[in-house]
């Protein structure tokens, strides 16, 4: 995992992407790459574009201009296999049947199963094993339609985990998750990245983005305005043109987890 | 506040959770489900006009009794499947055949078929038994390619629900023409009536057999298709980011529906609510999930059909009660009461 020497293509590229919807552009040419090992943060004010640009990545949405997987473009790619190297966690699933928490997590095999939908021997292990890292294994047996925002947030985490893909694309996880739970995810989604996972995460509070990503991109009615490091979008000056309001130097209010604090002291 | 950012903390809950019993009982399920069907089909056999003790009568008497049980038994099956199937693909547990008009478009394309038999158009090319289900399949696609063009992706509960009644209205409004063209031959008439009312007793063991291929392919098929249903369930952004090609596999398993609900019709004329009733009552049972839906469907529902037509048979009434009526009074209650149960669920989480 990881690049070796050289430079091989990003995991994930788009150049110019451009989704047009009911006649106008949602988002406009809007280029940018993702290695292993890196937290994209999409951020920008509501209407920007942060869902539809993720939408067009997860191939829920058509767009104009190119998507490549390892350099190989997205159209050459069929849907399975497309799925096998992407992964999209909605912000709110459309289940409401009261599967079981396992085998909506389950579903994240599909695009490895055969023509005849026949379960492969590695299903089960990762299955439990995207149970276990996302610590969605505690309620794996309970109905989904049972569970918090929270737990539902990490099921379909757990699901996009099992489908084995590299590129992982979450869409606002933390809205409407308690700071615990936020942090919680967050510090998986470094975890994650740290094993070898590309993430593009759109968020709404930019002290997550600043405090847990490694780049982010600044959207603002469907174009970037600014893309890099997190510090150097995540500062006074296109925080002021985009949202209009002021960095205040020194005024954060940050939260850690208990037990990351004490690591840090030992 | 402690939360757990700690893998192996989670790891720890492994073994409690890795518990045999969710196999165990679903095979227990089966076990009592077959039972259920065999119990019934005895019944079936056992019970009615005649006595079997009359050796000069037992085995004719037993060959009439089988050829109405396999067909109940058939559409039973066929009808519950094809409820479950289309619950999946349209994501919502309120629709049935019957209520998006695909058993209405069957029914009315095995008017025609009657017609057309009697009138002699189709006799020539077609083997007489396969005219009334291939009626039926061309009625019921008819129906389900409508609904498919007029309820796009993401049409809600109100939207189906109602294309599917008017889709009904507009084929029970043909079928009284159908029926009204039929009037001046009274045989032909009649059968007409029959047919749509619903039954097994007029099913010969030919007609029972030409649709028999069709209910295996049907249940087998959607069995095969389980795997993608159970994805569709979370929706179809959700299924094409997991690998679905929904496009493909909407029109697929609409066919299979088409070819379960036809070939019920055809064995076992107009039978309401079937499709309905019994993946409700099954999935608190076995869960939602399709691969084990699917064949429990499959026995329940040939087991409820079975059922009611022994009591159809067994009911005091001067001639045989139609089993649509039977379904209809059972069916009717049984769904309201689900009906309520599921949204007194869905209200409270």
């Amino acid at each position: 995992m990881g690049s070796p020497g050289g430079s091989p293509p990003p995991l994930l590229e788009t150049r110019e992407l451009t989704v047009v919807r009911d006649g106008h552009p949602r988002i406009k040419d809007v280029s940018m790459s993702v290695e292993a090992g890196q937290i994209l943060a999409l951020v920008g004010p509501n209407g920007a574009g942060k869902s539809t640009f993720m939408k067009a990545l997860a191939g829920i949405l058509p767009g104009q201009g190119e998507i490549l997987f390892d350099g190989q473009p997205a159209a050459d790619l069929g849907r399975r296999e497309r799925a096998r190297r992407l992964a999209y966690v909605p912000q709110h699933s459309a289940l409401d049947a009261p599967m079981l928490a396992r085998d909506v997590v389950a579903q994240g095999r599909f695009a490895h199963r055969d023509r005849w939908g026949r379960a492969s021997a590695e299903d089960r292990p990762a299955i439990m094993a995207a149970l276990a890292a996302t610590g969605a294994l505690l309620f794996a047996e309970r109905p989904f339609t049972r569970l918090s925002y929270g737990e539902r947030r990490l099921v379909l985490l757990a699901r996009a985990l099992a489908t084995g893909a590299r590129i992982l694309l979450l869409d606002e996880p933390t809205a409407a998750l308690d700071v615990a739970h936020a942090l919680s995810l967050l510090h998986r989604l470094r975890e994650l990245a740290g094993r070898g996972h590309a993430v593009i995460v759109a968020l709404h509070h930019l002290d997550e983005a600043a405090e847990h990503c490694t780049g982010a991109i600044l959207l603002r009615q469907g174009r970037v305005v600014r893309a890099g490091p997190v510090g150097e979008v995540i500062a006074a000056g296109p925080v002021r043109e985009v949202f209009g309001v002021n960095l205040v130097p020194g005024a954060h209010f940050g939260y850690r987890l208990p037990r990351v604090e004490e690591e840090g002291k030992r | 506040m402690v939360v757990d950012v700690d893998v192996t903390l989670t790891m720890d809950g492994t073994n409690d959770y890795a518990e045999p019993t969710p196999t165990m009982k679903i095979a227990f399920v089966y076990a009592v489900l077959v039972a259920l069907l065999l119990a019934a089909v005895g019944l079936a056999l056992a019970v009615g006009h005649g006595q079997l003790s009359d050796p000069a009568l037992r085995s004719t008497l037993l060959e009439l009794r089988a050829t109405r049980v396999a067909a109940a038994l058939l559409a039973g099956a066929a009808l519950a499947v094809g409820g479950v199937v289309v619950q999946g693909v349209f994501r919502n547990p309120l629709v049935s055949p019957s209520i998006l008009g695909t058993t209405a478009g069957a029914s009315l394309g095995g008017q025609l078929s009657l017609l057309a038999l009697a009138w002699g158009a189709a006799g020539s090319t077609i083997p007489a038994e396969l005219v009334l289900p291939l009626g039926c399949l061309l009625g019921a696609g008819v129906s389900l390619a409508i609904l498919l063009v007029f309820c796009r992706e993401r049409a809600g509960t109100l939207m189906l629900i109602l294309t599917g009644f008017i889709l009904s209205s507009l084929f029970l409004a043909v079928g009284g023409f159908v029926t009204s063209l039929a009037q001046d031959q009274w045989d032909l008439s009649r059968a007409v009536v029959a047919f749509t009312l619903g039954g097994v007793g007029g099913t010969g063991a030919r007609q029972v057999a030409a649709a028999a291929p069709f209910v295996l392919v049907g249940l087998v098929a959607s069995w095969a298709w389980s795997g993608t249903l159970d994805v569709l369930i979370s929706g179809e952004d959700e299924a094409r980011t997991l690998g679905v090609e929904v496009g493909q596999a909407r029109r697929w398993t609409v066919v299979w529906v088409a070819v379960l609900t036809s070939a019920a019709i055809a064995v076992g004329g107009n039978v309401a609510f079937v499709g309905l009733v019994v993946p409700h009552a099954l999935r608190p049972i076995v869960g939602v999930g399709h691969r084990r839906l699917i064949p429990a469907a499959a026995l329940l529902g040939a087991t409820f059909l079975v059922a009611c037509d022994v009591i159809a048979r067994v009911f005091p009434s001067r001639t045989e009660l139609p089993l649509g009526v039977i379904t209809g009074i059972i069916g009717a209650p049984v769904f309201l009461y689900l009906l309520a149960r599921y949204y007194r669920e869905v209200e409270h989480g």
